[in-house]
């Protein structure tokens, strides 16, 4: 797979054989120090937060949250769409650029991947939380019950259900297939249960020529399903919104918007998590700022094309000389909810402006800052379609104000927790980056070459 | 695999030298050769002579499976029952079109593990002896099953490449 | 063998509960014969609803109704068609009578005082007891009661004779001043009738009419009948001159913002202008020269010009009506003002074409208040050995500043009948429930002319021990030996009854007659006698009023169109109903013009403190441009202590601000006294209101039509066709094609080959459900509302949840400012919108949920299936109408024993998590379907099915039927030049609501919503 282009990609002082990336990985799976216990624990106490909360409101009911009539969707929607958003990046940078042959991709995309699998585990849960009475919620599966009543085909939500568990599907079958020849170099220096576990989840891989073949083909096919799978989700997602008649979310502009808006955080996502990863493990040599500044450029790129979906949004409405669409997004701007949008301007469209400069590109510290401004204000973005455009609908009398409930919030941190807590533990368990693949980058050990240097 | 006969396998510390050792093998006529590397490695293929994989079948046959799934069924659960929503069609094709994709995509994804499991035989969990944990950090192997008769042949084609290691055994023909 | 021994059992568990239920259906104390409306004999048909007659005893109106029960539990009360008052429409607080009925907080058994608290007594105990005490008295005793019916003051009144003692009436929004004023004027002691249905032009100083002055629903009714649009094209005109603008003023075509207190001055000029031209003002044409249109206009603060056009077109625009000031107008010179309004109609010539004296209201007495003040000075003095207290709440309905608590208090002995604890009762040494009158016998005659049974329409709810109040007083006095020719009250009803026939037999039958009908009227003797114009017997002070206080804002206290004085206000339907002016639930309000807010720095919902020299109250802001800059208002009602768990800590008593002060001569309280200072708390609220925005953004929603612009605006006027857009029918594939094409076969592909669990109707055989609402007769009352919310199970949320915006109503009425302006006369536009599902023929919600919980019927109704629905809440962000309301708590968890009684057995109650909105009431489109089933299969009849909007609306604003049926009327109103479909142009929703536009006097602005 890898072309003569890749070959050398990877050239660093402290890696020359083979063997020092199994070096340099493997040592990640050893004993967990203190600070992964300290981030683990406080993992678990968020994910506490998170079932109380849950809890809480499944006994008492969807009370709890602070929806109301008319906004009927709130934090926890945004909260979905944010989270199916992060999910993106990881499908990107490893299948997407993949069949582009990128070749700065393989020493993150193992990470990248991972976030999208529990991403989407954690978005997953979301529209179960919304629903007001998620002991019913199988009802949304087509399975055959006795009445032989199916679901609506025809409903955004159902939509959603198939979108969402092929994605989820997918992407884990992607990520594991990824894992497989590296779990088999794990178990080759593990012992013991570990070394018996491994072998199971390496399906006993070996690295014959034959299984390398079908690998890589396999391999290559579903990064070319994942590919317009990434795309379709969240159009799909967006067309939740679009689908609808709300003045604000009823947009054919929603599908490419969504997506560039989805790859947008997902890469800012990346960004913060591969920072501290870097850091802690000491992969310097295989997270450069050549890396950093490639992402960096990602989100540039996507920044602007979310930034134009906003302004084209502002001006139709503008355009059509509709009432009601010029009411939705003058509300926008200076209504009760003027700061969740100025947020989100800001975040999207101003800060990634510093991306612009090479030094802000290099400088891995301001990458770190400009990640997080960039995360926060694409939940607000989400924030501001779901809720903006609900609280002042066509029926002026009937607009309200929604404000969420402390249940909202401690669901909304504590997702936050368990997204942690899968991925805190996929760093002890599996090889966290892609052994294999940083190997066919790596200039190949040939032995005129040792000739002449001996 | 025959049962008679020794299994040689070299274990090499340079890509060229397991390339080289392959197309020997090769031009000596020996068929069963079986080539490890620590990453798909396509010299190597390429010397073993392989092609289009069939993998691709498998794919192609789930995805359009998955299609027709996506069509047909929610076409006949709306026939089934039919209850008029939004004075919509009973058939809306437009909004069948996305369970029609994902499907395609669900299902041709899963066709293709199993195409995958199928012709690269995985999972096979039972240890084998012919393997060397180095094959998965930085070596490259080499594994001829040789007749009796050529055993020699096949010794001196190996070594020639200088393999930092060669084992023989008659009870890896069993592997 | 196994067969027989389970035949047995099954047998004699079926005579168990076959007992079981003989026992619930025969009476436990003595067996009254209650007789049914229509079915005959008397025994329950399980599953079937029996309807009773009986009259609703809310206010001093008296409206008949008809109670609907079933399985013997009152489940929803209506109005009687038959009743000439309430002609089959009741009010919001007649729908809520069951709630009172039902009402957990009843007292649960007799009780006696010991110490602080009670305890709990038998009847034999209690009445034993009041025996003894009345004979201790020793004809030192009081009965303090509201107006009550004919036998039952006969009764009261022979026992206190016989007891020795008087009884005192009290009303607390006594008609006083109005009474007073015809006695002034014409020597008749009684409220005229005024015909607001015959007028052609309607002027109403401050009478609220529409809600709680005199008979609303009979006005509701009379009005709509005036302002509507004939078929010749022309309507009556309704002015409103008052300070404030009531939901009566809110449904004026002009508003004159007249001063507090200039009622009198603006009503003697325009008497006097009209007397220069033509008529006559006999005694009082020196008194008019006085008070001419310069020092009217001073006073009132409106343009002489505008005072002389409004007299000229009072006297041109005939027969007109000039309806005088309501107890929101009691003010120190009420009967000056009612009587300068008389005035005004006489010289008009309105008396005996729009007011007539025959057929007079009976009502209450002459002097209510003075005679309370009287009674508290009695009893303060020691003079009142036992003091009973009967109907009424003096303890809250009277200001703190009277007095009442002490003298009360100062009583040797006080009993109390009240059938729920009250301020009052709190305060009694023996407390003997009264029955409901849901419950008990009774009669009422509240126009001379009609007389109409009251009758118990259930047994006791009996989880209460109570007992009639009639049934004590004459056991009592039987054991005082003093009997009164009746064991009970049910007798000596019937004895009163008898004297007015010949034989036994003939009294049985008009006795049946009566129940069964509800109502008896016999013409009300001697046609249009027309009292003349008396020279006046009282010195009266015609000027403004005379006003405590120094603060810089009048303060107008006014009666609570849902509560009332107070009394309704333990109903937790009424307490939810958003108030039809304020839209505000639950708390009270202090309405303030925006422009004085404004110089205030408030804000709605900032908390003040109001101020008068006789107390202080903190409640909110709330600006309103229907109140003058220079006065606030404030509703009657709220602030309950000791009344129930709905009632106390909701909003605050006006009384507090107010003096205890009569009207002199009338007697009655005065409500506008005081000026009052606000100061603000620096406090701040979210309100428990229903409202968005009171601006309709220039969208098609609730849009009018100028009379001028109107061809034939009448009802059954079709030119013009349809409105706007077509009605789409609804194809058997999906999908919709016009209406107006039924030649178009429907698509023989349907119902689908093998469709096995449901198919759409041939549409020949299906009806094709719509609704018209014509927007130019609602009044915005609410009375649908409430009637919706208990046919319906709508749960009730409380205050919290309303702030947060999760009121349950499946109807709303919106209420939309386009002009209102406080400053000078003005035409006045506001518009009323009932807005429920509309049914949407392309439904929006429809396509989005994921399980099909709600699909389109082949009836064109949009059904929700409840137990379907998993609660994604995605139709009701869809639904551009918003009437999609979700049940975020299990809300009917809540409902406390009895409560639930009231329940209707035919709507499912929905659970936690599930949506819900109108059904079209399907539960009575199937009734009357099966009635017609079993009627021989018989087609359903047009206008057989009556929602239960449509069956409570006093103005027929509602009209419900089948569209597939060309001669329905639905049909002919849908058909009318002025309706419309909301947001149907702009969304193409194809609503099966269809509204009629509002016609005004004034050119509606070219282009606005057309």
């Amino acid at each position: 797979m890898a072309t003569s282009r890749e070959r050398g990609a990877l050239t660093h002082p402290d890696v020359h054989k083979l063997s020092d990336v199994n070096r340099d990985i493997l040592k990640i799976l050893s004993r967990p120090g203190k600070g992964w216990w300290m981030l683990f624990g406080l993992a678990a106490a968020g994910v506490g937060l998170f079932l109380v909360s849950w809890g809480n409101q499944i006994v008492n009911g969807i009370g709890e949250s602070g929806l109301n009539s008319p906004v009927g969707w709130g934090v926890y929607i945004t909260t979905f769409v944010f989270w199916v958003g992060i999910a993106h990046s990881g499908t990107l940078i490893s299948a997407i650029l993949f069949l582009f042959r990128a070749p700065w991709r393989q020493s993150v995309y193992r990470a990248a991947e991972a976030m999208t699998v529990f991403a989407v585990m954690t978005a997953g849960l979301f529209p179960l939380i919304h629903v007001g009475r998620v002991w019913h919620a199988y009802w949304l599966f087509p399975y055959p019950n006795s009445r032989f009543l199916w679901p609506n085909f025809r409903s955004p939500l159902i939509w959603d259900v198939f979108a969402v568990t092929t994605y989820f599907t997918v992407s884990a079958v992607f990520f594991y297939l990824g894992t497989v020849p590296d779990v088999a170099a794990a178990r080759d220096q593990a012992t013991g249960l570990r070394k018996k576990l491994y072998q199971v989840i390496s399906l006993g891989w070996q690295g014959t020529d034959r299984q390398w073949h079908h690998f890589g083909k396999a391999y290559i096919f579903l990064a070319a399903l994942a590919t317009p799978l990434v795309l379709s989700v969240h159009s799909v997602v967006s067309w939740d919104f679009a689908m609808s008649i709300v003045p604000g979310w009823h947009a054919t502009i929603f599908a490419p918007y969504f997506v560039a808006g989805a790859i947008f955080s997902g890469v800012a996502m990346v960004i913060t998590l591969a920072v501290p990863i870097r850091k802690v493990w000491g992969l310097e040599a295989y997270l450069t700022t050549k890396h950093f500044d490639a992402l960096a450029k990602l989100c540039l790129l996507t920044s602007l094309i979310v930034l134009y979906a906003y302004l084209s949004e502002f001006f139709m409405a503008w355009y059509s000389g509709e009432e009601i669409e010029r009411t939705a997004f003058w509300n926008r701007l200076f209504g009760d909810y003027w700061w969740a949008t100025w947020t989100m301007l800001t975040c999207n469209g101003l800060v990634p402006v510093m991306l612009w400069f090479k030094r802000v590109r290099h400088s891995i510290p301001a990458l770190f800052v400009i990640s997080f401004f960039i995360n926060i204000g694409m939940w607000f973005e989400r924030y501001v379609i779901v809720v903006t455009s609900l609280h002042h609908e066509y029926e002026p009398f009937a607009w309200g104000i929604y404000r969420p409930s402390l249940t909202e919030m401690g669901i909304m941190v504590g997702s936050f927790a368990w997204f942690g807590f899968w991925f805190l533990l996929f760093t002890r368990l599996l090889p966290p980056v892609a052994i294999a693949e940083l190997k066919e980058v790596l200039p190949p050990p040939l032995r005129k070459q040792s000739k002449e240097a001996h | 695999m025959s049962t008679t006969g020794t299994g040689l396998l070299a274990s090499y510390e340079y890509l060229d030298s397991t390339v080289d050792a392959i197309e020997e093998l090769r031009r000596a006529g020996f068929k069963e050769i079986t080539a490890y590397a620590p990453y798909p490695e396509h010299h190597i293929e390429h010397a073993l002579g392989y092609d289009q994989s069939p993998v691709r079948v498998f794919t192609l046959v789930g995805g359009l499976t998955g299609t027709a799934a996506g069509f047909a069924f929610p076409a006949w659960t709306s026939l089934d029952w039919p209850l008029v929503v939004g004075g919509k069609p009973m058939l809306s094709m437009p909004a069948y079109v996305i369970i029609a994709f994902e499907l395609t995509v669900l299902f041709g994804a899963l066709a293709t593990v199993i195409g995958l499991f199928i012709n690269s035989r995985i999972p096979n969990l039972k240890p084998s002896v012919i393997y060397d944990p180095e094959f998965s950090s930085g070596r490259y192997g080499v594994y001829v099953q040789a007749p009796s008769e050529r055993v020699d042949e096949a010794r001196r084609i190996l070594n020639a490449q200088e393999p930092a290691e060669l084992r023989e055994g008659t009870e890896a023909a069993h592997a | 063998m196994t067969d027989g021994i389970k035949r047995r059992d099954f047998l004699k568990v079926l005579g168990v509960s076959g007992a079981g239920a003989t026992l619930t259906a025969c009476s436990t104390e003595k067996v009254e014969r209650l007789l049914p409306y229509v079915t005959m004999p008397e025994d329950i048909t399980p599953g079937v609803a029996t309807w009773y007659t009986t009259v609703c005893d809310g206010c001093s109106a008296q409206c008949g109704m008809w109670v609907r029960t079933r399985e013997g539990r009152a489940v929803k009360v209506e109005g009687n068609p038959d009743h000439p008052i309430s002609g089959g429409a009741l009010c919001s607080r007649g729908h809520a009578s069951l709630q009172g009925l039902y009402d957990p907080d009843r007292i649960a058994s007799p009780m006696v005082r010991e110490g602080a608290d009670f305890r709990s007594i038998t009847w034999e105990e209690a009445e034993a007891l009041l025996a003894q005490k009345l004979d201790e008295a020793g004809g030192r005793s009081l009965f303090i009661g509201g107006p009550l019916g004919p036998s039952m003051a006969g009764l009261v009144d022979d026992f206190m004779e016989s007891v020795g003692g008087s009884r005192v009436e009290y009303e607390p929004l006594a008609d006083a001043p109005l009474r007073e004023a015809a006695r002034i004027v014409f020597g008749v002691d009684s409220v005229p009738r005024f015909d607001i249905g015959e007028a052609r032009f309607v002027l109403s100083f401050g009478a609220d009419f529409l809600e709680t002055w005199l008979s609303p629903v009979e006005y509701g009714k009379s009005f709509a009948k005036m302002s509507a649009v004939d078929d010749h094209g022309s309507k009556g005109r309704f002015v409103f001159a008052g300070p404030r603008l009531s939901l009566t003023g809110l449904n004026a075509d002009e508003w004159v913002p007249i001063r507090a207190g200039s009622e009198a001055v603006v009503a003697l000029a325009m008497a006097g202008i009209i007397a220069e031209d033509f008529g006559d003002a006999g005694p009082y044409a020196a008194m008019l020269a006085e008070y001419d249109v310069r020092r009217a206009a001073e006073v009132s603060g409106v343009s002489e010009d505008a005072i002389r056009e409004m007299a000229h077109r009072f006297a041109s625009e005939g027969p007109s009506l000039a309806l005088g000031p309501g107890a929101a107008g009691h003010h120190r010179n009420a009967t000056a003002a009612n009587v300068a309004v008389m005035i005004l109609n006489a010289v008009a010539g309105n008396v005996g074409r729009t007011i007539h004296f025959d057929a007079a209201r009976g009502g209450s007495a002459s002097r209510p208040y003075g005679d309370i003040e009287s009674a508290i000075r009695a009893m303060a003095s020691g003079g009142v050995g036992v003091a009973m207290v009967h109907g009424v709440n003096p303890a809250y309905s009277l200001p703190a500043a009277s007095g009442f608590a002490d003298a009360f208090a100062s009583v040797g002995f006080k009993v109390s009948f009240a059938s729920s604890m009250d301020e009052t009762s709190a305060m009694a040494d023996l407390v003997l429930p009264d029955r409901h009158f849901l419950e008990s016998w009774g009669d009422t005659s509240p126009v001379s002319g009609v007389m109409a049974i009251r009758q118990p329409v259930m047994q006791p709810v009996p989880h209460f021990n109570s007992k009639q109040t009639g049934d004590v007083l004459l056991s009592v006095a039987g054991r005082m030996g003093r009997g009164m020719g009746a064991a009970t009250f049910y007798d000596y009803l019937r004895n009163g009854h008898r004297r007015m026939h010949g034989s036994d037999a003939e009294f049985e039958t008009a006795w049946r007659h009566a129940l069964k009908k509800g109502v008896v009227v016999h013409d009300g003797g001697g046609q249009g006698a027309v009292p003349a114009l008396r020279a006046p017997d009282t010195a009266l002070a015609f000027g403004a009023p005379t006003l405590d206080g120094d603060g810089d804002l009048t303060l107008l206290v006014y009666p609570s169109s849902r509560f009332g004085a107070g009394e309704f206000s333990n109903s937790p339907w009424l307490q939810e109903l958003p108030d039809p002016v304020s839209k505000i639930t639950w708390h009270s309000w202090l309405e303030m013009n925006p422009h004085t807010a404004e110089a205030m720095a408030l804000r709605d919902g900032d908390i003040v403190t109001v101020t008068s020299p006789h107390g202080s109250v903190d409640v909110p802001v709330w600006t309103y441009p229907g109140i003058r800059e220079e006065a606030v208002g404030l509703a009657l009602g709220g602030g309950h202590t000791g009344f129930g768990r709905y009632a106390d800590g909701n909003g605050v008593n006006a009384l507090a601000l107010l003096p205890a002060e009569t009207e002199q001569p009338s007697g009655a309280l005065v409500t506008v006294a005081t000026r009052v200072t606000i100061t603000p708390t620096g406090e701040h609220r979210r309100m428990a209101t229903v409202a968005g925005s009171d601006d309709q953004h220039d969208r098609p929603i609730a849009p009018a039509v100028a009379l001028a612009a109107l061809g034939h605006g009448g009802e059954h006027a079709t030119e013009g066709g349809h409105g706007s857009g077509q009605h789409m029918e609804l194809q058997g594939v999906g999908g919709f094609v016009p209406m107006a094409a039924p030649e178009e076969e429907v698509s023989d592909r349907f119902p689908m080959e093998g469709s096995r669990h449901g198919e759409y109707g041939d549409r020949e055989n299906t009806a094709r459900w719509v609704m018209a609402i014509d927007l130019d007769k609602c009044t915005g009352c609410s009375a649908c509302v409430t009637a919706c919310q208990a046919e319906n199970n709508v749960p009730w949320v409380g205050e919290q949840q309303v702030v947060m915006g999760r009121e349950m109503q499946w109807m709303r009425i919106e209420r939309y400012y386009e002009s209102v302006d406080a400053t000078h006369a003005a035409p006045l536009d506001v518009r009323f919108l009932p807005m429920l599902c509309q049914h949407c023929g392309n439904a929006p919600c429809e396509p989005v949920c994921p399980v099909y919980a709600t699909y389109h019927t082949p009836e064109g109704v949009n059904a929700q299936v409840y137990n379907r629905c998993v609660g994604t809440r995605y139709c009701a962000n869809n639904c551009p109408y918003k009437v999609r309301v979700f049940n975020w708590y299990s809300y009917t968890d809540a409902v406390p024993e009895p409560m639930n009684w009231q329940w209707n057995p035919d709507v499912t109650v929905r659970e936690n998590g599930v949506m819900e909105k109108c059904s079209f009431c399907m539960q009575r489109v199937r009734e009357a379907e099966n009635r017609a089933a079993l009627e021989g299969g018989r087609d359903l009849r047009d206008g057989e099915i009556v929602t239960a909007c449509q069956q409570s609306c006093p103005a027929e604003a509602i009209v419900f039927g089948n569209l597939r049926d060309p001669e329905s009327r639905v049909a002919h109103v849908v058909a009318n030049e002025r309706t419309y479909r909301v947001l149907d142009d702009l969304i193409n929703t194809q609503p099966s609501v269809n509204y009629l536009k509002k016609v005004t006097f004034h050119e509606v602005a070219s282009g606005e919503h057309a």
